[in-house]
């Protein structure tokens, strides 16, 4: 039988076009897992049991409401009532970046045709960062948005902070941050680097990365699915609305 | 017309200067230094003169034999070669009045004996005026070397070495003009005489080539390192001295013995484009790769006195093929980098001599910091030097080096297959050692002057003194590489009498659009190229972005818009404050060190030494560092000095003890080989 | 004692932890795959005794792995790398001895991102602590969690289903392919074989859809609990994953013709970073990186868990040293692992027979220790468990992989040039998460 040369360039045009389509369209139950949906209260909720059994004090029975700077998608709640997927494979509320409120205006004429970003590690369990990394692959491909991995901060527009700010680390987030030339926006990725996350009662946390440097974007998750990442990259850019709608 | 008596005037006021200027430096050195810096400028006055006018003149003192005078005389072709010299001494005495400082004074006398000397050397008339006044220039220079600072033993061996070879080069140079008044009867050859054809004509350049080019360092004398370690062993005013304008007598006696030889032979001109290519491209390596401040330019002057003797070759070739327009320019291209070569090195060796005074040592690899007030403006002059050297447009060393490459670009004009792809293959090598050039003037600015750390301790102060000197050379450097045609103009006059007829009409012109004496050309047709508007684009491109930075800083802050400094980002630690964690001018080069291994013969390992792990990288550049290497052309001049050592032990015990006395033999022997094959040919 | 002598022939080292005020050291004997514990006092070199100190360090306090002393000489300096750098994504540093280009020495300093899980987890139940240590290294959480598992359950007696330990196998060979699928695209990116790498990191991304949709968390968070898995797979699921398994198998065996066929690519891997076995034996180095060295230890053929002693695992090794052969170890592994994934699903039992505490138990270390060793991707993970009073977490001691493999990483850098750096640094997969925890 003949044998196809083995050349990458042909394998690679054979593979065709996996990326995804969001944003243009929601995103599919495959890019944002089940994991990665943020618990729900139902009908027979129970607050209580359900801020007792979270490891993180995600849950506020006296507020009723779920912090998901706080939450590490454990699921332990799901005993007390609460719910995580409706079922229906719609993903249309499940994105859950979010904004700080000191955004700066005027982002989008800035940031929205290029973002060069950069990703800084505090002290995280690698899974943060293998998702971020993940953002250059076929199926999300960010380049493609016109966004852009660089690895020196004299060179970013944007700041990913990834873990739970560690002491050792906290020097070299700032020094990072202030090598950032401006206008400059930083996203806190994870619940580790939001608020600590399951780590929050160890040694070595120092704080959430907003006290130590003023934080634009979150992104809630453990870790945030990529399109999640993606979503919090095109909201510090300017180009979603909060509700995740294209602007 | 310029009348005789002025010339020879100032012939006699600037001889009488330095010698008076040698006199006073025992009691008052700055004083001598003065004197030695109005010398020079009337060595610039009577230089230019006798150019422009272009008259010979000659002044006989006595006779020697019956057919020749001991004399002095000025042609454009010496004058030329004073021009240069006194340019460089008129800054090197501006420098000297500071930096002289720490040593004795001693060294401005021996400083202006050896000046003295050249300046003799240069307007002698005859081979006796000149030797008289080679041999002086020879051990004034090594008494001058003697001074150095340092490790004693290491400054005595340099000053030994130099003497030796200086003396091998006089013997090489005493058998070259034997060979001349053998042909011509005279020894009054040093002047514009007509040019000889003789069998012996062979016998007289290849002595000539290897003694003058013995004194340049060339190859294949440059294995021994004798000049690198003698030229940086000096004070560096007396460095600069002989790195810039003692190799220049060495050019201009090639080129002076040249003059006086008719029917070139075509192996001549491959002979010399070999060994200028190879000085050129050993010299650009070793120099890449040494960490010693002064160490490294001199190595450099091997590479740009090769890149001279190339350009001689073309102009040999040329001449024996009648290719009259591409000998015109090969020659006046030697003549041109010697003056730019000369002006640059000049001004990187005292650059370098004040930054290692600042620094404390000679070591490029060191992290001793410099106090601030010693430095400022330094960086911002010395900038032109190292460009310069590196050959980047407008400067001069640009200027001379494009001649020269064009001049061998045009290698396919020759008449024979042999000579075409030697010219190519000496071409591709030029052109590398000049790109080598480039990584190592950058280390040499980068390492030798950016790099050491600023502290505003108080410390030593340039007054002046230093930061004019330097800063007369930039001018120099800037005026040589812009206003290319004026020095073209009196690079061909100097070379008019070996060409018959001035060719700078042939070469300067105007072209698409650039006014008429403002483009140099190199064939006809071939290159053109104009240093002056290439300066002239860069000035406005420098302008224009000035002009666009200051309006957008002029406008209100928007966006941030505004200057905000931070330190350098050391991913994400902090910079430590020791030289332990900063690439250093070692590894900088490195890899040309690990890359050219079979040349460098390096030897690297490491050999645990109870907790620690001793690195060991050598290889022969470190001479400062470890004389130990393997290298098969030094191994054989080792070989050599000890059957030497051992010869001379030996004699010194059974016939005349002494060292001194030694000396002496040694030279009446030369001398009296000389003599006995003066009779025998010339009877 | 003697044992130790002979360190470094057959004999390695694997763990020197504290526990209960006492040094306790773990050897391994690669001819016998023997697990034999001493207690020290014993005369360490100076590599284990770096690690000791590190095993008891604080967050904030950095951990210099620097063994055989300092490097001098004229021109050596050190090149600092990290702790925020892009060819290593993880907040790690390195001091590069050199003179320039060639590399003289690496010193590896660590706990840049140390969140301290051992001591996080005293005083909680196991099943909160579960938590904390599936997030010591995202990258190898199913090894983790069950490791920890196996060695609570071990520890309290539990009789745990067949079905959930088989289970636990088939997250744990997910995690090997997807780990080493990563390795292979960040090898093929630093020879900027960049479709290569983008292929290899799309098949991963499929790996991480089949973790999501059959554990419920691309990188197996929360699928182990105490005494079980959180989440079965159904008979219709272990149906659909094997097709899928199969799928993803054949595309890398393509992936690896292409890659083996590709001259450039190999010629960067062969020959680069070499670390021979003696040395990878006398450093302790674990995993693909010892296999790749010719060291015979595999944890689930040496200290198999209980489905490992009923299904067939290749011990893949190979002799070349150098990162080709670490490579090559970890490819046949993504392929073996494939047919060991197979036959786990195909032979899974489901009547819910409960098998008991695991058949290979460790020798006691006293004071109701009990401990496991699980091969996580990068290899042998070691953790010691003891439960207090309560039932609650009372002491932990994990023995990371890629704490011990720094050093023979180091080792295999030496005397090579600065453009190698990556290629060791990918072949050992190495993690900061990991070895800091």
């Amino acid at each position: 039988m003949w044998d196809m040369p083995k050349i990458w360039v042909f394998r690679g045009l054979k593979k065709g076009i996996l990326t995804t389509a969001y944003p243009k369209s929601q995103p599919t139950s495959e890019e944002v897992p089940t994991a990665s949906l943020p618990p729900r209260p139902t009908d027979a909720v129970d607050w209580s049991a359900g801020e007792r059994g979270c490891p993180t004090g995600a849950i506020d029975s006296g507020g009723k409401r779920v912090d998901l700077g706080r939450c590490v998608y454990c699921r332990l709640c799901s005993s007390a009532g609460f719910t995580f997927d409706d079922g229906s494979g719609s993903r249309a509320g499940a994105l859950q970046a979010g904004l700080t409120g000191r955004h700066a205006a005027g982002a989008r004429r800035i940031f929205g045709r290029s973002l060069h970003v950069m990703m800084i590690d505090v002290g995280s369990c690698n899974a943060c960062n293998l998702e971020v990394l993940n953002l250059s692959n076929p199926y999300y491909d960010l380049s493609r948005l016109g966004i852009a991995f660089t690895n020196s901060p004299k060179h970013a527009d944007a700041l990913i902070v990834v873990g739970a700010l560690n002491p050792a680390m906290v020097d070299a987030l700032k020094m990072t941050y202030e090598s950032m030339p401006e206008p400059k926006l930083v996203l806190s990725v994870g619940a580790c680097a939001i608020s600590g996350g399951i780590f929050r009662s160890a040694e070595g946390f120092v704080s959430p990365v907003g006290d130590a440097i003023p934080v634009d974007v979150v992104v809630p998750g453990c870790p945030p699915s990529p399109v999640q990442i993606l979503e919090g990259l095109l909201l510090a850019a300017g180009r979603l609305k909060e509700t995740g709608a294209m602007r | 017309m310029i009348p005789a008596y002025l010339i020879s005037g100032l012939l006699f006021g600037t001889l009488a200067l330095f010698g008076a200027g040698f006199a006073l430096g025992l009691f008052a050195k700055k004083a001598a230094y003065v004197l030695g810096g109005v010398g020079s400028a009337l060595g610039v006055a009577l230089s230019l003169i006798a150019l422009t006018s272009g008259r010979t003149v000659s002044i006989d003192l006595w006779l020697v034999n019956s057919t020749s005078h001991a004399q002095l005389q000025v042609s454009s072709l010496n004058a030329y070669f004073l021009l240069i010299s006194s340019l460089v001494w008129l800054g090197t005495c501006l420098y000297s009045v500071r930096y002289d400082d720490d040593y004795p004074n001693s060294l401005s006398s021996l400083l202006l004996l050896t000046i003295l000397s050249m300046v003799i050397v240069l307007v002698s008339g005859d081979a006796f005026t000149f030797l008289i006044g080679w041999e002086s220039m020879t051990i004034a220079s090594f008494f001058m070397i003697l001074e150095g600072k340092g490790d004693k033993e290491g400054v005595r061996n340099a000053a030994y070495l130099f003497l030796a070879f200086g003396e091998g080069s006089s013997v090489l140079i005493m058998l070259s003009f034997a060979g001349l008044f053998s042909a011509a009867g005279t020894f009054s050859f040093m002047g514009p005489a007509a040019r000889v054809v003789t069998p012996l004509g062979p016998w007289i350049f290849v002595t000539a080539l290897l003694g003058f080019g013995l004194k340049m360092g060339l190859a294949p004398f440059h294995m021994s390192e004798w000049l690198p370690i003698a030229h940086s062993s000096a004070p560096s005013n007396a460095s600069a001295l002989l790195s810039s304008t003692l190799t220049l007598m060495g050019v201009y006696g090639i080129i002076d013995v040249v003059s006086h030889l008719g029917g070139y032979q075509l192996w001549w001109g491959w002979l010399a484009l070999t060994v200028g290519g190879v000085s050129a491209l050993l010299g650009a390596l070793f120099s890449s790769v040494s960490e010693h401040s002064k160490g490294l330019p001199a190595y450099s002057t091997i590479e740009n006195n090769g890149m001279i003797v190339v350009a001689i070759g073309v102009y040999l070739i040329a001449t024996y093929y009648r290719l009259t327009f591409l000998a015109d320019f090969a020659l006046v291209a030697a003549l041109f980098h010697a003056f730019s070569h000369s002006v640059s090195k000049a001004s990187l060796f005292l650059l370098n001599g004040w930054m290692s005074k600042l620094r404390g040592t000679f070591d490029l690899t060191s992290a001793n910091p410099v106090p601030a007030g010693g430095v400022r403006g330094v960086g911002a002059i010395g900038i032109f030097t190292a460009l310069s050297l590196a050959a980047v447009p407008p400067l001069a060393g640009f200027v001379s080096e494009w001649m020269i490459l064009e001049a061998l670009f045009q290698s396919f004009r020759f008449g024979d297959l042999a000579s075409q792809i030697l010219g190519a293959l000496v071409g591709a090598v030029v052109a590398l050692a000049a790109g080598i050039m480039v990584v190592t003037m950058t280390k040499v600015y980068g390492f030798g002057i950016l790099w050491p750390k600023r502290i505003a301790a108080p410390g030593e102060k340039g007054g002046g003194y230093i930061e004019g000197g330097l800063a007369y050379f930039a001018a120099l450097i800037v005026a040589v590489g812009v206003a290319a045609p004026g020095v073209f103009y009196l690079a061909s006059q100097a070379a008019s009498r070996m060409l018959g007829a001035n060719p700078y009409g042939l070469f300067v012109t105007g072209l698409l659009g650039v006014p008429a004496p403002f483009v140099i050309l190199s064939g006809s047709p071939f290159g053109g190229f104009s240093p002056t508007f290439t300066a002239l684009a860069f000035l406005s491109i420098l302008m224009v972005t000035l002009a666009v930075a200051g309006a957008v800083r002029a406008r209100p802050p928007r966006f941030g818009l505004r200057v905000r400094r931070t330190p350098g980002w050391f991913a994400g630690a902090a910079l430590a404050d020791d030289s332990s964690a900063m690439y250093n001018s070692f590894g900088y080069s490195t890899p040309i060190r690990v890359m050219l291994r079979f040349l460098f013969r390096t030897k690297e390992s490491v050999v645990q030494v109870g907790p620690v792990q001793r690195t060991v990288i050598r290889s022969p550049e470190e001479y400062v560092v470890d004389l130990e290497v393997l290298d098969v052309f030094k191994k054989f001049y080792d070989v050599l000095a000890k059957w030497a050592l051992g010869l001379s032990a030996y004699t010194s015990r059974k016939v005349m003890p002494g060292k001194l006395g030694l000396y002496i033999v040694y030279i009446m022997a030369a001398l009296v080989f000389v003599l006995t094959y003066i009779l025998l040919t010339a009877g | 004692m003697r044992n130790l002598e002979r360190l470094g022939e057959k004999m390695q080292l694997s763990s020197v932890f504290q526990a209960g005020g006492l040094n306790y050291a773990l050897i391994s004997d690669t001819e016998t795959n023997k697990t034999i514990i001493s207690e020290l006092p014993l005369t360490l070199s100076e590599e284990f005794g770096a690690l000791l100190r590190g095993s008891g360090a604080k967050p904030g306090s950095p951990l210099v792995l620097e063994a055989s002393g300092r490097v001098e000489g004229y021109g050596v300096f050190e090149f600092p790398y990290g702790p925020v750098s892009w060819g290593v994504p993880e907040a790690g540093a390195f001091s590069l001895m050199t003179y320039g280009e060639r590399v003289l020495k690496v010193v590896p300093r660590l706990n840049f991102k140390k969140r301290g899980i051992e001591r996080a987890v005293l005083g909680r139940t196991p099943e909160d602590a579960l938590l904390f240590v599936e997030r010591s290294a995202g990258n190898f959480s199913a090894a983790y969690s069950t490791c920890f598992a196996a060695a609570v359950e071990d520890s309290l007696g539990l009789e745990v289903p067949s079905e959930a330990r088989w289970t636990r196998a088939v997250a744990l060979e997910l995690e090997r392919i997807h780990n080493h699928l990563y390795v292979f695209g960040r090898l093929a990116e630093a020879a900027s074989q960049n479709i290569a790498a983008t292929q290899a990191h799309a098949l991963r991304e499929r790996v991480l859809r089949l973790n999501s949709r059959h554990f419920g968390h691309r990188y197996l968070f929360g699928i182990n609990s105490i005494g079980g898995v959180s989440r079965g797979l159904p008979k219709d699921e272990r149906r659909t994953l094997t097709t899928e398994v199969r799928l993803i198998g054949r595309e890398f065996s393509e992936l690896v013709q292409y890659f083996l066929s590709s001259r450039i690519f190999l010629d960067r891997l062969q020959g680069t970073a070499k670390l021979t076995r003696k040395d990878a034996l006398g450093l302790g180095t674990v995993g693909p990186s010892a296999r790749g060295s010719g060291v015979q230890w595999d944890d689930r053929l040496t200290f198999p868990l209980e489905p490992y002693e009923d299904i067939y695992v290749n011990l893949e090794t190979e002799d070349g040293e150098d990162t080709m052969a670490r490579t090559m170890v970890r490819v046949k592994e993504v392929e073996s692992s494939t047919i060991a994934l197979r036959e786990l699903l195909d032979r899974m039992p489901s009547d819910g027979t409960k098998s008991g505490p695991h058949r290979r138990r460790a020798d006691s270390l006293g004071a109701g220790f009990s401990f496991c060793r699980v091969e996580s991707p990068s290899g042998d993970l070691i953790q010691a468990v003891q439960l207090d009073g309560g039932g609650r977490v009372g002491s932990l001691h994990v023995r990371p992989p890629s704490l011990v493999n720094w050093l023979p990483f180091a080792r295999s850098l030496e005397g090579t040039v600065f453009t190698d750096f990556q290629f060791a640094f990918e072949s050992f997969g190495l993690s900061f998460a990991d070895s800091d925890r």
